[in-house]
């Protein structure tokens, strides 16, 4: 794994104009940051980061059937007691999901640390999926990469093949639904649809605030159709807290992700991991954390349901500390820390696709500070030889 | 290759996209029921052997499992599936591999890549194949069964010699949009 200094493509915003992506610059600052990139080694990526990815998606899914079957695990994850049974019974169908992202720490040697699942909301799919993959090919017509330079990215093609897949199971009329006003999720959720479409599946968009009710718990779009499937990119755990939520378990909309899903997208997974696992190469020590004592050197505290970094603290071993700032209460667990490879003043951070089963690409993230925020630059990647010798800058 | 062979946007964006792998490489593909069927047609035996090896070694991991020999045949026809028992005594049933697809990546006349996929007949007596790798997306036996996708071309068939005969005023065009 190398950092590699590289000139911008000159028409790169006009490319992000092309294809709606819109959030390529958050409030003044670049999140598309392509003023250098990472390149791996084939077996960097193959050894280290699609089979570890692969082997640790299989270990999660093992541990749904075991949380589900047990209520004081449930508890213990803080889900509410109201939606067991429509939890357990979505398991049971095995019904369809489509994708997540489990987040690494590796610095291109030694075993591939797991930080997170994401597996519920995870973003950066286009970015990674679509803009990256133009990047390359942009370089490689530029004459900056030869032409054989690969990437692990068949997250586009995994979509579509998943999509294809699944169709046949997902009720009709399906629906796809975001945050109306977040530029970064309406991104994503169109690129969703996008790839559905590409599928052959028949679907339409609505904002989550605009999904309606009917006297008799249905869930309806603008017309007062009920909606069949609700692909949402849109936290589960939000859906069960909010008014709305109450009708979930009766209602007969079909989720994507689905309900299962909420076993899996929450940080309580880390030390149930851990406990079935113990000092597996990928895993690290994690334990649920009531919050109340101090936090020792060497261990980071999350909240089950934190995303983009928010309210992690860590305590670094030196005995420095920092915290993120955020929404996030409730119950909390602790992980061992360990460190992000650093390049400059970068923290990078490796995010592993799962589309269906099947690893298919990473994206990785740069932050200047040790906690991986929304803040985070995200910056391409190559494979090539690990000699350099086919690199021209 | 660890990437998509292409991309393409139809919804998003100011105009439909459709990108394709930049390269100078070309690929064919040819499906034989042997590999002597492979090398009549296509003077390679050396490529013809690799592939046929390969798809033989791929087999176990690609073909479709049935529970019943019922199930088999109504997916491949009656005299195409066998049983086959598995270390813990229990018996599937698979069906046999009918042929294979060569994959040839070439750079000018040498061939810089290969590959062996196992065909399997379909109900209607054509041939189907694996889809993306051993199981598809999903993986079978958990949450679902390895996709198989019919494959168009007929077998036994001369490879394409070349492409881009036509069309060569259309390829100065940007296709990005």
């Amino acid at each position: 794994m190398r950092r590699l200094p590289l000139a911008e493509r000159p028409n790169w915003r006009q490319r992000a104009d092309e294809c709606g992506f819109a959030f390529h610059t958050i409030g003044g600052e670049p999140y598309w940051d392509e003023t250098h990139c990472y390149a791996f080694t084939l077996a960097q990526i193959e050894e280290d980061i699609e089979a570890p990815t692969e082997k640790l998606h299989d270990m999660a899914l093992d541990l749904v059937d075991d949380v589900l079957r047990d209520e004081s695990l449930l508890r213990q994850l803080d889900i509410p007691a109201a939606y067991w049974d429509w939890i357990a019974e979505s398991w049971r169908r095995r019904d369809p999901h489509l994708y997540g992202r489990m987040d690494l720490a590796y610095a291109g040697r030694g075993p591939a640390k797991l930080l997170e699942l994401n597996y519920d909301t995870p973003t950066s799919l286009f970015e990674a999926a679509f803009f990256q993959w133009q990047w390359l090919d942009d370089h490689m017509a530029a004459g900056t990469f030869p032409l054989a330079t690969d990437q692990f990215n068949s997250i586009y093609e995994s979509l579509v093949e998943a999509f294809g897949t699944i169709a046949k199971d997902l009720q009709r009329p399906l629906y796809f639904a975001a945050v109306r006003d977040s530029a970064e999720d309406q991104g994503t959720i169109d690129y969703l649809r996008d790839c559905a479409v590409q599928a052959g599946i028949e679907c339409a968009a609505i904002a989550i605030e605009d999904i309606g009710v009917t006297d008799d718990g249905r869930y309806t779009d603008l017309d007062d159709r009920a909606i069949g499937t609700l692909c949402k990119l849109y936290p589960l755990e939000d859906l069960f807290r909010e008014p709305f939520g109450q009708y979930l378990p009766s209602a007969g909309m079909q989720l994507l992700e689905p309900p299962w899903k909420a076993v899996l997208s929450n940080k309580g997974i880390l030390p149930l991991l851990w406990q079935r696992h113990h000092g597996h190469p990928n895993l690290l020590e994690a334990h649920f954390d009531d919050g109340n004592g101090p936090l020792p050197p060497g261990w980071v505290r999350k909240p089950l349901h934190s995303r983009e970094g928010a309210n992690v603290r860590i305590h670094l071993p030196d005995g420095r500390s920092e915290e993120a700032a955020g929404p996030y209460a409730g119950p909390q667990i602790r992980q061992a820390f360990h460190p992000l490879p650093r390049f400059g003043d970068d923290n990078v951070v490796l995010g592993s696709w799962v589309v269906g089963d099947r690893a298919c690409g990473i994206g990785l993230r740069a932050d200047r500070s040790v906690i991986t925020r929304d803040s985070a630059r995200f910056i391409p990647h190559v494979i090539l030889a690990d000699d350099g010798g086919v690199f021209e800058a | 290759m660890k990437r998509s062979s292409h991309i393409a946007l139809v919804l998003m964006g100011t105009s439909p996209l459709l990108l394709t792998a930049c390269s100078r490489e070309s690929a064919d593909e040819g499906l034989y029921t042997s590999a002597q069927a492979c090398i009549e047609q296509t003077n390679d035996s050396y490529s013809c052997n690799q592939a046929f090896e390969q798809a033989q070694r791929e087999y176990a991991q690609a073909a479709p499992q049935y529970a019943t020999r019922e199930e088999c045949v109504a997916a491949h026809g009656a005299d195409q599936c066998q049983v086959v028992r598995q270390q813990q005594g229990s018996s599937i049933f698979m069906p046999m591999m009918a042929g294979y697809i060569m994959g040839r990546m070439l750079s000018g006349n040498r061939v810089s890549g290969l590959a062996g996929t196992p065909a399997f007949r379909d109900r209607a007596g054509g041939f189907q194949r694996p889809v993306a790798g051993a199981n598809g997306v999903y993986r079978a036996g958990s949450l679902g069964r390895p996709a198989m996708a019919p494959v168009q071309m007929a077998a036994n068939q001369k490879p394409t010699a070349s492409r881009g005969g036509f069309g060569g005023q259309g390829s100065q065009r940007s296709s990005g949009g």
